[in-house]
């Protein structure tokens, strides 16, 4: 009788042990999955094309959609860029109902975001730069960049995403020109 | 001996798969930390910011997900109905009721994983406010079914669980003090398919 509760108690040890274990295998698990994640934003992209190109992530320009959780009502692109190599100039020609914009860091969360009601003329033309490089920018701003949103990110690797808004099948290719056409580019300054 | 060995990797076992599972089974469900509620509406404001918890964060990276940012606009999802049973594509229901102030918003039904649903016709299971009906208050009433039915009508088709995507776009209740007092309108199931 003695020996079986002995056994039993050291069960509920073991048992206990088990359970104080599991919370910080859960913890260290959560924590580590940002780190080791291969399926996120930039992985996928990075899949599908290279540093400062303009890749669509909505399903219309053809295959599976790369980043999902788009607004079927939506068209979007996206660019990988690097601000270690210098600034990036984001920019898309023509008009379109409604665009927004945001920037992520490496790990996909959002850094930045305005729409088309902060642009000049409601058109979309924007540099991403580290704060550092906006010092430099600042002491002689070039001509053609008086225009630009200045959007200053504290990051080195990111991505820029276009969304756009298709509010019915007539806008189809009108916005998928507007994305299509846009450009995502190294400024040399 | 032997038992020792048996003891030691019971706690183990318990130790590895209780922690993986509960963070695999915690970033599965829809309601998770950071979740605000609104009728049978959750959206999560600060997924995708660098203020998110790890939770997340976590289901950010493994989903993928680039999330709208604040000036973009704010996503609602709805799992349940009014009386609180789980939305089916084999069901009719209404939504109901005032949207809050937002340039214009758009809803879609939407599979588990929050793609649209696949109707099988040209007609996407989405719309938005620019084409929708309004009632002489303003509000709008839209009717969710398989059938056609006369005034704003959300094509579903299929069958199985269902969401509900609201988003809205360019709004001011993105900013976390106008979540406060914001109404959205209710889904309320009419009728099922046999």
């Amino acid at each position: 009788m003695r020996s079986f509760r002995a056994a039993m108690r050291r069960l509920l040890h073991a048992v206990l042990l088990g359970l104080v274990g599991a919370g910080i295998v859960h913890i260290v698990v959560l924590l580590l999955v940002p780190e080791f994640s291969e399926r996120d934003a930039w992985s996928r992209l990075s899949m599908a094309s290279d540093l400062y190109r303009m890749n669509r992530l909505d399903a219309e320009a053809g295959g599976a959609p790369v980043v999902k959780s788009v607004d079927p009502l939506f068209y979007a692109t996206a660019c990988r860029f690097d601000l270690e190599e210098g600034m990036v100039r984001i920019k898309a020609p023509g008009n379109v109902p409604f665009w927004s914009v945001s920037v992520y860091d490496r790990s996909g969360h959002n850094v930045y975001s305005f729409n088309d009601h902060t642009a000049t003329g409601g058109v979309l033309d924007a540099v991403v730069l580290t704060p550092a490089q906006m010092i430099d920018v600042r002491k002689d701003l070039p001509e053609e960049l008086q225009g630009a949103i200045f959007v200053e990110a504290p990051i080195d690797e990111g991505i820029f995403v276009i969304r756009s808004f298709v509010p019915d099948d007539s806008w189809k290719p009108i916005v998928s020109r507007f994305l299509d056409q846009s450009s995502c580019e190294l400024q040399d300054f | 001996m032997l038992k020792n060995a048996f003891l030691m990797l019971l706690s183990l076992a318990i130790a590895i798969g209780g922690g993986g599972a509960s963070v695999w089974y915690a970033l599965k469900i829809q309601d998770g930390v950071g979740a605000i509620r609104i009728g049978q509406w959750t959206a999560f404001p600060d997924i995708g910011t660098p203020a998110a918890d790890p939770y997340s964060k976590a289901r950010v990276a493994r989903e993928g997900v680039l999330a709208l940012g604040r000036a973009e606009g704010l996503s609602f999802v709805a799992e349940n109905d009014a009386a609180g049973a789980q939305l089916k594509r084999e069901c009719t229901y209404t939504i109901a009721g005032g949207f809050p102030t937002a340039r214009f918003w758009t809803l879609y039904a939407a599979d588990q994983s929050l793609g649209v649903v696949e109707t099988g016709k040209p007609r996407l299971a989405a719309l938005q406010s620019y084409e929708v009906l309004r009632q002489a208050d303003n509000s709008v009433i839209i009717s969710v079914g398989h059938h056609p039915m006369p005034g704003n009508w959300l094509l579903t088709d299929g069958s199985g669980r269902m969401y509900f995507v609201l988003t809205f776009y360019d709004t001011p209740i993105a900013s976390s003090t106008g979540l406060s007092d914001v109404s959205l309108p209710r889904v309320v199931k009419v009728g099922c398919d046999a």
